[in-house]
Formats: structure tokens, sequence, C-alpha cells
């Protein structure tokens, strides 16, 4: 037993030499400075991927579709880009979807603050690992999953329509409208929005809390001018990662609005595989793209970057 | 404390209307599959497992289901040695053009999935690989890969060079530093970045629902296309195995990690 651990070692020791001296072999110490960006090759080859795919979709959406033959003509052309902003019905579905993305993070916001809050500051372990796995369950379920349970639950013979059916009262259509993908929206963002803003409360130390409380402030005066500020950092990381996340949502628009309450994302699948236009398709998701990317960084440059900006180690 | 009562009651109940919407649809559709009524109603028909039973006997359920462990396990797959490597190079090491390879890595989550679910689609289908699986499990560990390299590198930022240091100084060969020193370090944030890359794979719709045809698809594009011909206690029963799946993922993280993990703060 313990000659084979004896041997097991050694022939661990014999491989790693090995190991070491192939790496030394391959990587002669004058190439250090590189090791970093050897480390990075995998992920930004992986990445490359998707910019080829945009690649694509950059080229695409400057060929006008050929009506005769159903293919993208070859020379290039702004054509798709001249439809977009000539038909009514684009600005309709960019304004319904960016007026969402609007409503959903300021609401999600307010809403996920409290919670995060508290599941920072509470003194009772039960209560934290409470409102974690309250968190993390829902978080780990997908979008389908739970607007599927949102169906059932507003749908027309859902729980709430059943329950004012036994009270007597007429049944309301909770489904197919704009509130309703609202609403799932909203509830689908909360696990994101609380876990970008805890780390802002964790950082806030409960001491500068006391000492405004010390000082006679009431807890509302203490939030408004202690806490909220200081944790405005998480705030913003999360009204921008909940506000870009609404504004290209495709299935709670799909599955809550059946069909009338299109956002952009819908527009763009629509064109690709219901028009087979990929050139108009391919335009859409360029303003999409630029859209978001605007107002991302207007956001950061009025409001700083929060909790997501880029980091470096301090050394 | 000044309004210590009026706060709570306050922050309270904002909280609790937080937990009934997030729980809500959960207890919902646990509830709603068992019922033993051809559809979905409430008060619910009776108990019974018969939706259960019927899912296994149905011919696309169970390969649906097994294809999407296979994407999701390639997406776990892949992710670990590249978001591992990535997330060690972007805190250890300092090169050049650093920002613009942050904001390059950042990309997956700028671009909006449908967009990058097409262009996926498209570039695949340029190269021939669409409709086999394993690019589908590809795609998903792009479009996540942030997340990987987000858990891993709160583990590099918390493991202080100077053990690393030590390591070389005691004698150590840099790659016997790597193996017994970096990587035990940053284990927890390998854990939770592969935990979360394999559930968000596990439920990924939008990007599958391109990537995939009917020979290809993945439970979550299954569910989706279903709900919108009928609602049946079938996709009850569907959903509750992502409800187990979940509880599952949740356990296992707090046993392993513990999910305070992500009360730190920055």
């Amino acid at each position: 037993m313990q000659r084979n651990q004896i041997i097991r070692t050694r022939l661990g020791w014999k491989l790693l030499d090995g190991i070491e001296r192939l790496v030394s072999a391959l990587w002669p110490a004058r190439f250090k400075g590189s090791v970093g960006r050897v480390l990075l090759l995998p992920a930004v080859l992986l990445i490359g991927i998707l910019v080829i795919g945009l690649g694509y979709m950059i080229e695409y959406s400057f060929h006008e579709l050929d009506l005769s033959t159903y293919r993208l003509k070859d020379e290039y052309s702004l054509v798709n880009y001249a439809v977009i902003a000539d038909r009514p019905v684009y600005m309709r579905v960019l304004n319904r979807t960016l007026l969402a993305a609007l409503i959903v993070s300021v609401t999600t916001v307010f809403l996920a603050f409290p919670y995060a809050y508290m599941l920072v500051r509470t003194r009772s372990a039960l209560t934290r690992k409470f409102l974690l796995i309250a968190l993390f369950l829902p978080f780990f379920i997908g979008q389908v999953v739970r607007a599927y349970g949102w169906l059932i639950i507003l749908g027309k013979q859902g729980l709430i329509n059943s329950l004012l059916e036994g009270l007597g009262l007429p049944a309301l259509n909770l489904i197919y409208n704009y509130p309703s993908v609202i609403f799932g929206l909203i509830q689908y963002m909360l696990p994101f929005a609380i876990l970008l803003i805890v780390p802002a409360v964790a950082a806030i130390s409960e001491d500068v809390e006391l000492a405004s409380e010390g000082l006679g402030a009431n807890w509302i005066s203490t939030f408004r001018h202690i806490v909220l500020p200081l944790a405005r950092p998480g705030l913003i990381g999360a009204f921008v990662v909940v506000f870009t996340l609404t504004l290209t949502d495709f299935a709670m628009p799909e599955i809550l609005g059946g069909g009338t309450t299109d956002f952009i994302a819908s527009a763009i699948y629509d064109s690709f595989f219901q028009l087979s236009n990929a050139g108009l398709g391919a335009a859409l998701s360029m303003i999409l793209v630029m859209i978001g990317s605007v107002i991302v960084a207007a956001i950061f440059y009025l409001a700083g970057t929060g909790t997501l900006g880029v980091r470096e180690q301090s050394r | 404390m000044r309004g210590a009562r009026s706060k709570k009651i306050v922050l309270w109940s904002i909280i609790w209307f937080n937990i009934i919407t997030l729980s809500l649809p959960t207890v919902i559709v646990i509830g709603a599959s068992f019922t033993a009524g051809e559809i979905i109603q409430f008060p619910p028909e009776g108990f019974s497992l018969r939706w259960y039973q019927k899912l296994w006997q149905l011919d696309d359920f169970q390969p649906a289901l097994m294809r999407t462990f296979y994407v999701s396990i390639i997406c776990t797959l892949i992710s670990i040695p590249v978001g591992t490597l990535a997330a060690i190079a972007t805190v250890r090491y300092r090169f050049r053009f650093q920002k613009s390879i942050q904001v390059y890595l950042l990309l997956p989550f700028t671009i909006p999935l449908v967009v990058s679910g097409i262009s996926m689609m498209i570039f695949f289908g340029e190269i021939r690989i669409l409709g086999s699986l394993w690019p589908v499990g590809m795609a998903l560990c792009i479009i996540n890969l942030p997340f990987m390299i987000w858990s891993v590198s709160a583990s590099v930022n918390a493991l202080d060079p100077e053990l690393e240091n030590a390591a070389y100084n005691c004698g150590a060969p840099p790659v016997q530093a790597f193996l017994t020193v970096t990587l035990p370090a940053v284990m927890p944030g390998v854990i939770t970045g592969s935990m979360l890359m394999f559930i968000l794979a596990f439920n990924e719709f939008l990007v599958s629902l391109f990537l995939t045809d009917s020979r290809t698809v993945t439970l979550p594009v299954q569910i989706y296309n279903s709900i919108r011909s009928i609602i049946t206690p079938d996709l009850a029963a569907v959903s509750v195995i992502y409800i187990v799946i979940a509880l599952i993922a949740v356990w296992l993280l707090d046993r392993l990690v513990g999910l305070e993990i992500f009360l730190r703060s920055k």
C-alpha cells in the first residue's frame, strides 16, 4: 500500500517534470511576456465565431432582397434601412420596446433594492438562506417555463379568472396585452437586478448607516442621503442590464403578448423567417445593436459605469 | 433605531411581493402538473400522475431531454478551460489594448441574443455545420462565456499573488505552481461558473431556436413550440423537470461553494 503510494507519487513527479520540460521547450523563457496573450487566445477565438457571424449580418444588411429570386442582390444599397425608416410599423415597435425597457428597468430596480438590502443586512442566517433560495430557484428556471407559469395563472381559465368566477365577478383579459408582458418581464428580471445590486450594498459599512441614525436621521433620509447614493454603482449596473435585456427580449412578448405586442426582436425574427428577407432582418438587427449601445454609452457617460465598469486589479 | 418598525414594514412588504411573484409560477406549475383532468383549470380535477406517465410515453420527449443534456455538457466542458484561462489572463497579466480586450470579451453580453443567434445560424450554415448538435453547445458556450470569466476572475481577485510568488521562490516551476497553487485557489469560481454555464445552457431557448431543427430540437425550444398551440398539462409536467433540476442546482451550489458567495462586496 505504502509502496504503491510512493511509486504513484514518484510517477506523478516524473509526469509533472515531463510536462514542465515540454512546456519550457515549447515556451522558451524569452516569450514569458506573452503568457497573458496565450491564455486569452482560446476565448478570443471562441468569441471570434460570434464576430464572424456578425460580419455576415452587417454585410447582409446592405443588400436588398430581389423579389423575383428571393435572394439578396449583389450590389450594395441602403434600401433596407430606408424601408425601416419609411414604415411606421417599425417606429411603433421601436417605441413600444423602448417604453417597456424603461418601465421594466425602473420598476425592477425599485423592487430589487429592498431585497438586496435585506439579503445583506439581515442578522438571521435562516432568513438569508431563504431569501437566497427564493432568488436562485427562479433564476435557474428558464424564461419559457416561467412565462408558461404566468400563462396558467393569468390565462382565460387560469387561476385568477377562476377565483373571480368563484366570487361571481366577470372574467378579465389578463394575457395577450402590454401590461402582462411588462409584468412577466419584471418578474423575469428581478433576480438579475438583485444579484447586481447586492455587491454594492455589501460594500456599504453598516456603521455609516448607524452614524446617520445616531445623528438623528430617520430611515428614509438615511436611505436617501446615505445608502442609495453609496449603492449607486449597483443600481446603475442593474438598470443597464435590465434595460438591455428587456430591449432585446423575445420570449416574453411572444408568449405573454401572443402576437399583440411585438418587440424589436420579434420584428427581426419575422423578417428572417416569415418574410424571408434576410437583408431587412439584418438591418433591423444592426439598428437594435446601435440603439442598445448608444443608450448604454449615454447612461455610462452620464452616471458612470457602475459595477459593470472594467476593473483593474490593484497591485 | 428611529422608525425601525416602519422601515421593516415597508421593506418587507416589497420583499414579500417579490417572493410571491418569483415563486408563484413555480408553485402553480407544480400544482397543475398533477391534475387528473384533460385541461388545466382551477381548482384542479383530482390528483394523478398520468401526465408524467404520458410524458414518458411521448416519442419526442426523451430524445429532446437527452439532446438538452448533451448541448449543456458540451457548453460546460468548453467553458471551463477557455473561461478559466481568460479570467486568469485578464486579472493577472497586463497587455496592450487591455480595455479593448475586456470589451471584446463582453461582446456576447452586449450583442442581443436574437442577433447573436441569427448571426451564428448564418455562419454555421455557411460552413455547413448547421443541423449538428455540437455547434449548438458551442454557441451556448459563446453567449454565456462572460458568466464563466466573471465567476473565475472573482476567485482570482481573491487570491493573493504572493502565494504564487512563494511557490516560485520555493523552486516550483510554472506549471507546478499553476496546478498546485493557482488552480485550487480559483476552484470555487470554476465550480460556480460551470454550474451557471450548465444551467443557463439547459434553459437556453432563443439561440437554440435558430440553431436547431425538428431533428435536433432541444427541450426549451420544444416547450416554446408547444406553448404556442395549446396548453395541456403535459407541458406542466415537463416544466416540473426544469424546476427539479433548478432545485438540484441550487442545492449543489449551496453545498459546494455556498450561495453566500454571491453576497461578497466588490
